[in-house]
């Protein structure tokens, strides 16, 4: 925070989860969970079979020197140490076990059927380390009528309700990108991974949480569920048609700009947008200084949405994004660009606050920019986590020294350190 | 009944969207999260809809109540010369403060970080401004919707040609911002229990929902290249569709993960002869004439429900679902089994649905523990067990409207 950095030594400490060992053997449900543990401090141990990271495909893939590569596996398993354990081979589910043994978090996104992790089944994991704190990430939860449905991003996304929110009212409803319902299912893994922590804490019992991706999308539907529960009616997609005047998503000179003016308290917003408007001669923006145009339910009348946009239309497809946004802003009117990915790296307010980070990729062979964490900490150390490329270290390097089987005990596990 | 975080007092300066979410599930699993807010201040989701005909006003908002279960209301007008110095004192009763004001708001009732580290170095402190502390954009304004906007949110979802879309919703107020607070949060709470010592913690919820677009961002690093906006479609598995049912406005989604999900999808639907035919053999061809494909399933998806033919296909391990709204979230059976959804007796609003956090821990109560608060509810009990005053001090400070 600015106001730490300018006064506070340059001293730092342990980030608020180190010597806290998380174990992730998670698929894209919840691969981003032990990413954030990992931004913490804590010491996460990805664990993958000799065939390779499962997450080696999942989009965005890029082309690199060595082939296809996921961007999406970059930035889940950034800091997290990887290590290949094959649990067939005798002495490696030993090993596993040991690991188990020294972990306080295990991630796992393990289908209904004992299958992934050498036969073993939850209950299994559970009785033998009643220590420690289990988080299952899945579609649906782990019991319930609908506890075994096969679920992806989409179909999370739409039977967790934030799909049919979404879409023009013209077309099917239309699904927010980039993994959200994953995405969304992983955050809330990472806070029950360190709910669990404080729980243990009280009591000295490990926990077993059941993350529902599902749940974590019905988690998020705005005022669709109290609408429903206190007036009957069901919120459907809105799309491309504001809900009122003054809000909405509008074409400019050189892209879109997203706009919320008049609801919620922000009454004087609404004021100073029309100020705008007349104060720039904008064709028909005196009408809206009509006492009518005052009252809020007015502005939600299908006429004066339209009646609005034929005001604010042509007046933002002459100035840019850039333009609207500084000029919008310095009038206190909640206007945004509509930014796409490049627009996202050359934000001047991320710059300033030196958000993006370098981050070496070995495929790539030179340093790309990765968004900083979601957070900032005081006395906190700089970020600079390393990708995980491959295999890391041995695993028999990462037990502790009391363990019983040690890297001479199985010759197969004191394979090369490549990361 | 007591929660993990039982013990844990939270002075919550936390309105409308994001941070509301946070404290929320404080709440929810044992903390006593004391809400500020007052009559000539209100929060201004308490203004917001959605009403059960009949109880508008300040006490009705099912917008309001859907976000603050389990917490305590104090009614403290913060414009009045005496607030602040109430304040700073339940923030020293309280370890944990929290806001999403604007960048200033706090320090100027001397209710900032440095002012409360200096009284109690254990204190956590929680800041969600919009976009940061600093920078030259520290006081922009916005909603959950234009942060959507800014991140690259909006831009990559909807169909090409079209204004983009985005959710649909303010979503990064309901995922990504309290999402990420939270883990933040508890980890400092985590932490202090440990070493004793606490922290502060700022999440600018436009760099907080830019990591949700982390891997899109890391691709277009590698690449140079922007993807252009695709509707439902995936790159890696086709059919990733959202199909029209019988019923008015009624669709399903399905997926093809692989060939085999393909195979089966097209017998279910009757279409026998669609997995030989050369235009949809393989992943590349079906990507090649997604259109035709779409079309073809939707005439045999459009006689079917919705609900039964995503049944149907589960059944056979075909991943779908109907696109569901929440009539039917509340109803349905599955998340009743797993008691996502709880029901409170509001005073003033009736019975009224709230969910839990989304996930369930084995040994502890799922929450939430109560009904959102009426403004200024716990006005009287806070002043007199926190701030030990008597009966006349706490009807003093009513009739001055320093309570009110």
């Amino acid at each position: 925070m600015a106001a730490d950095r300018a006064a506070a030594p340059a001293a730092t400490r342990e980030r608020p989860l180190a010597s806290t060992r998380v174990l992730d053997l998670s698929g894209p449900f919840g691969a981003y969970a032990g990413r954030l543990l990992s931004d913490l401090g804590a010491d996460v141990i990805r664990i993958v079979p000799p065939t390779g990271d499962p997450l080696a495909d999942d989009p965005p893939v890029v082309a690199t020197s060595t082939g296809p590569a996921s961007a999406f596996q970059w930035f889940v398993n950034l800091g997290k140490q990887v290590v290949e354990l094959d649990l067939a081979r005798p002495g490696e589910r030993e090993l596993c076990e040991q690991l188990f043994a020294s972990a306080d978090v295990l991630l796992e996104t393990w289908g209904p059927d004992p299958v992934e992790v050498g036969g073993w089944e939850r209950a299994d994991v559970e009785a033998r380390f009643p220590g420690l704190v289990m988080v299952s990430i899945t579609p649906f939860g782990l019991d319930g009528p609908r506890g075994r449905d096969a679920g992806t991003d989409l179909v999370t996304l739409a039977s967790g309700g934030l799909l049919a929110l979404g879409g023009y009212p013209d077309t099917s409803p239309i699904a927010p990108t980039g993994g959200q319902a994953m995405l969304a299912a992983s955050i809330f893994g990472a806070v029950a991974a360190i709910f669990g922590l404080i729980a243990r804490q009280a009591d000295g019992r490990g926990r077993r949480l059941d993350v529902s991706a599902e749940e974590a999308v019905a988690s998020a539907l705005e005022d669709a569920i109290p609408q429903y529960d206190l007036t009957g009616r069901v919120r459907r997609r809105a799309g491309d048609v504001p809900r009122e005047a003054g809000t909405g998503i509008f074409r400019c000179a050189d892209g879109y700009v997203s706009m919320v003016a008049g609801r919620l308290g922000t009454a004087k917003a609404w004021r100073s947008l029309v100020g705008w408007l007349v104060e720039e001669r904008a064709p028909g923006a005196e009408v809206l200084l009509g006492d009518d145009w005052q009252s809020f339910p007015f502005r939600q009348r299908p006429e004066a949405v339209a009646q609005f946009a034929q005001v604010f239309g042509p007046f933002a497809s002459g100035r840019t994004k850039a333009q609207l946004y500084e000029e919008a802003q310095r009038r206190s009117i909640a206007l945004a660009p509509v930014n796409e990915i490049p627009d996202v790296l050359d934000n001047p307010q991320l710059a300033a606050r030196d958000f993006f980070v370098p981050i070496h990729v070995p495929e790539l062979g030179r340093a790309i920019q990765f968004p900083g964490r979601p957070y900032r900490l005081s006395d906190d150390p700089p970020f600079r986590p390393r990708v995980s490329a491959g295999p890391g270290p041995a695993a028999a390097a990462l037990l502790p020294e009391s363990a019983p089987l040690r890297p001479a005990d199985v010759p197969a596990l004191s394979r090369p350190t490549t990361g | 009944m007591a929660g993990p975080f039982t013990g844990i007092r939270v002075l919550d300066y936390c309105w409308v969207g994001a941070g509301a979410l946070v404290t929320k599930m404080l709440a929810d699993h044992g903390a006593d999260v004391i809400k500020v807010e007052s009559r000539t201040r209100p929060d201004n989701l308490r203004l917001a809809p959605p009403y059960r005909p009949g109880t508008e006003g300040l006490e009705g908002s099912g917008y309001f109540a859907s976000r603050n279960s389990s917490k305590r209301s104090f009614a403290l007008n913060m414009a009045h010369p005496a607030a602040p110095d109430i304040a700073r004192r339940l923030a020293v009763a309280a370890s944990v403060v929290t806001s999403n004001f604007r960048p200033g708001v706090m320090e100027r009732w001397g209710l900032g970080y440095r002012d409360l580290v200096a009284v109690d170095p254990s204190i956590i402190y929680l800041s969600m401004p919009m976009q940061g502390d600093d920078g030259p954009h520290r006081t922009y304004v916005g909603f959950g919707s234009t942060i959507a906007a800014l991140s690259g949110l909006v831009a990559s979802a909807g169909l090409p040609g079209r204004t983009p879309l985005g959710t649909g919703t303010h979503y990064p107020d309901h995922v990504p911002s309290p999402g990420h607070a939270l883990v933040a949060l508890l980890a400092a709470l985590y932490d202090r229990s440990r070493t004793g010592r606490g922290r502060a913690i700022e999440v600018s919820q436009f760099e907080s929902t830019v990591n949700v677009l982390g891997p899109a961002v890391v691709a277009y690093e590698a690449s140079g290249e922007v993807e252009p906006r695709r509707g439902n479609r995936a790159p890696d598995m086709s059919p990733h569709a959202v199909l029209p049912a019988a019923g008015d406005d009624s669709w399903c989604a399905v997926v093809a993960r692989d060939d085999h999900d393909w195979c089966t999808l097209c017998d279910v639907l009757g279409l026998p002869g669609l997995p030989e035919d050369p235009r949809f053999a393989t992943l590349a061809e079906r990507k090649r004439n997604e259109n035709e494909l779409e079309r073809l399933l939707a005439t045999a998806t459009v006689t079917r429900s919705a609900a039964e033919l995503a049944r149907a296909l589960q059944e056979r391990g075909v991943p779908a679902a109907e696109v569901r709204t929440s009539g039917q979230l509340i109803d349905d059976e599955h998340l009743v089994a797993r008691g996502f959804w709880r029901r409170f007796d509001h005073p003033v609003m009736g019975s009224i649905v709230v969910n839990r956090i989304p996930f369930i821990s084995n040994l502890d109560d799922p929450g939430p523990l109560a009904a959102a608060p009426l403004l200024g509810e716990h006005t009287r009990e806070i002043a007199q067990s926190l701030l030990d005053m008597s009966e006349a001090e706490y009807a003093d400070h009513v009739a001055r409207e320093v309570f009110v």
